[in-house]
């Protein structure tokens, strides 16, 4: 502090802002409006192609080589999707997170970091650098409680990223497309376990919060471990049998063939015209249409799988903190990681076997003759990003709906947990699993869309009509209508 | 649920009322959702209206966002608001004030400090040679602006007192305090005594001589 400062000089210096509103004018807003939501699309091309071209630059060193799956080609895939996509979308969640957070409660969200020189909050931005520097620095503290059994105090955390890392390998995000003379697609493992690499691999992660709880020595990381771990064995098989239907509709457990099935074969697409897969020709073959019920079940019991709110009572940061309580810096910004790269994850599961993959709906084989116009022969390579940009968009919406089920729904309770997962999903998607097979074997997919549209009209019937309250009380809308315990029309 | 117990009236009228609809818990989900969802796009799409006057938005178009950004965004503070101190200059940039003494006799928490001094040769009697206000003692009644003859002394400066990094920079001389639009009243002129040429000064120095504080 200068000393020489006298009060009249502060009074007189910009220590005392003079208050003046800052007024955008509206053509200005309109002008960020859409200027932001192009450069949003612009990006993601921009990722998309690039994406592709990187892949495409490492299937080249294999040189005869001419289908998937060569090894340059899954070097390059690892480094793309797992190293690059998978990461810096769960990096960007995190702030994601807050943001769209602060969006639906009406705030303004986190502002205040600044990059040097530019005097602008950039969306928040900043903030993932401030983070990051943060996790990095941080002092790592072992409790003496947790530094008697060192070994698995700092495995537990490992065990919970690693797995929940590796899971993205079987996630097709292309479709296989010769693109620029190789044929490749963005995909690391083609396999013919496909799911079942996922299902086995997320619950090794279960060992990662159950040690993790356990080595802490103490009692709420303990809870908060037993928690986790009889959680994520519960849903686990909810989570496989909701799938079952998928299973039975696609006759595969590899995504990239369940992708593949929900829109245009590549012979139309390279044919025009219209798309011969359509279900009674108008409605796109997305898992979705034969799996309604299927398809809310299976995101409902991943989100527990994930332990995303509502299902966070491992976590329950108001009263057990959970089973990382022990861990700081680096450690638990693993943790914290881990949860958003399984939540990316989760929407590309979803995505890909409920939301038609990467597939355009209608538009595909049309699109291609006209791209194959503007660049004769590639029409199929550029679709295919076009293809890749529709697979991430589909991925930020389900984590979109994901993030709004945090803010809408109250925590459960534990044994809430336990009653939903065991007592009302598992009967379900086994009813589920009868419903579809006894469709598929009267008239195949068609007939599950069938089903599925039935479901879905019944279900939108349900949200509409069924149950409600006689008008003169009807509850109003901004009540009471996220929890289902308070007494309803009450006021 | 214990059922060996009574249930609770509160319980047993909560399961009464719920519907099955309402206890298959999807479409209260989905309610819920919606209004988040609602909520969401109108923020995104939204045009943030940056009128700090503005304290409930609502309006088609405009985002629901009530918080203003502090330092960059300030609301104005309403009009009887006791803000900072500020000595009313007169027309010619004097202050008003005539060192009597009456706000330091009425501040409660004695934070005003002042040495009066005389004019020699003006209509005028005496004048604050210092006038300080210790701004972290004031307790911000506004005993001091009532306790005014002369209207000498206001708080309608609108902001409050600046936070500081050093206790001695919380003690606001005459130099700071002075300021803000002069005000003369009609009935001024009527205190004014007739120049007194005929009697001597008091000391030596120019400007007037200092009396003791308090
Ligand atoms: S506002 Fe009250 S405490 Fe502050 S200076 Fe005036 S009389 Fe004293
Ligand atoms: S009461 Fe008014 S005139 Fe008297 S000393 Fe205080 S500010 Fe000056």
């Amino acid at each position: 502090m200068d000393a020489t400062l006298t009060p009249s000089s502060r009074l007189a210096s910009s220590d005392i802002p003079t208050a003046v509103p800052v007024k955008r004018t509206v053509g200005n807003w309109f002008g960020w409006l859409i200027g932001g939501w192009a450069m949003f699309f612009a990006f993601l091309f921009g990722l998309s192609a690039t994406m592709l071209g990187v892949v495409r630059l490492f299937a080249g060193f294999d040189e005869k080589k001419n289908s998937v799956g060569g090894t340059w080609e899954g070097v390059g895939n690892i480094l793309i999707l797992m190293l690059v996509f998978v990461m810096i979308l769960a990096t960007l969640l995190t702030m994601a997170d807050r943001k769209w957070s602060a969006m639906m409660q009406d705030r303004v969200g986190p502002n205040r970091a600044r990059l040097p020189g530019i005097d602008s909050p950039l969306a928040g931005l900043p903030h993932i650098i401030a983070d990051v520097l943060k996790m990095l620095f941080k002092e790592d503290f072992i409790s003496d409680g947790a530094a008697r059994q060192k070994l698995l105090f700092n495995l537990g955390p490992l065990l919970a990223f690693g797995p929940a890392f590796c899971l993205f390998a079987v996630i097709p995000m292309s479709p296989e497309v010769f693109f620029f003379g190789k044929r490749i697609s963005l995909q690391v493992l083609h396999v013919d376990w496909g799911i079942l690499y996922v299902f086995a691999l997320a619950s090794i992660g279960v060992f990662g919060t159950a040690l993790a709880g356990w080595s802490s020595d103490n009692k709420f990381a303990l809870l908060g471990g037993l928690r986790a771990s009889a959680q994520m064995i519960s849903y686990e098989v909810t989570l496989g049998l909701t799938l079952v239907g998928a299973f039975i509709a696609y006759g595969s457990v590899r995504l990239d063939v369940m992708s593949e099935l929900q829109g245009a074969t590549e012979a139309a697409i390279r044919i025009g015209g219209s798309d011969p897969t359509l279900f009674f020709g108008w409605l796109p073959a997305w898992g979705i249409f034969m799996q309604p019920l299927a398809a809310i079940f299976f995101l409902t019991a991943a989100m527990a799988e994930i332990k995303r709110t509502p299902f966070d009572t491992p976590e329950g940061e108001s009263e057990i903190i959970g089973y990382y309580l022990e861990y700081s810096g680096l450690k638990s910004g693993l943790f914290l990681i881990a949860e958003y790269v399984e939540t990316v994850v989760v929407a590309g599961i979803v995505t890909a076997i409920f939301l038609g993959g990467w597939h355009l709906p209608w538009i595909e084989p049309a699109l291609c003759s006209v791209l194959d116009g503007l660049w004769h022969g590639n029409g199929a390579a550029l679709l295919a990003i076009f293809q890749v940009m529709g697979f991430i968009i589909k991925v930020l919406l389900v984590i979109w709906v994901m993030f709004l089920a945090r803010w809408a729904l109250p925590r459960f309770r534990y044994d809430q947990v336990m009653h939903l997962g065991w007592k009302m999903l598992l009967p379900a998607s086994l009813a589920n699993v009868i419903i579809s097979a006894a469709a598929y074997l009267a008239g195949g997919r068609e007939a599950m869309a069938m089903v599925g549209l039935v479901e879905i009209v019944a279900f939108v019937g349900y949200v509409a009509f069924w149950g409600k309250k006689p008008a003169a009380d009807a509850p109003d809308a901004h009540g009471h209508a996220a929890d289902p315990h308070a007494a309803p029309a009450s006021h | 649920m214990d059922h060996g117990h009574a249930e609770s009236p509160r319980a047993a009228q909560d399961e009464q009322e719920l519907t099955l609809g309402e206890k298959l818990f999807l479409r209260e989900t989905i309610k819920g959702m919606a209004i988040v969802a609602r909520h969401f796009w109108k923020n995104l799409f939204g045009f943030r209206d940056n009128t700090t006057e503005v304290l409930d938005r609502k309006g088609t178009g405009v985002n629901l966002v009530t918080t203003i950004n502090y330092p960059e965004e300030q609301k104005p503070y309403p009009p009887g608001y006791r803000g900072m101190h500020r000595l009313v200059p007169r027309v010619d940039g004097r202050p008003r004030c005539v060192a009597c003494y009456m706000c330091a006799t009425a501040c409660p928490a004695q934070c005003i400090y002042i040495e009066a001094g005389e004019y020699d040769d003006q209509a005028i009697e005496k004048y604050p040679v210092r006038f300080e206000i210790d701004e972290l003692r004031c307790i911000v009644c506004g005993f001091c602006v009532e306790a005014c003859p002369k209207d000498a002394i206001r708080m309608d400066t609108g902001t409050h007192a600046p936070a500081v990094l050093s206790r001695p920079l919380a003690v606001f001389d005459k130099e700071a305090l002075l300021g803000g639009a002069p005000v003369e009243l009609s009935s001024d002129s009527m205190t004014y005594r007739a120049p007194l040429k005929t009697v001597a000064p008091m000391g030596s120095n120019e400007g007037g001589k200092k009396m003791g504080g308090h």
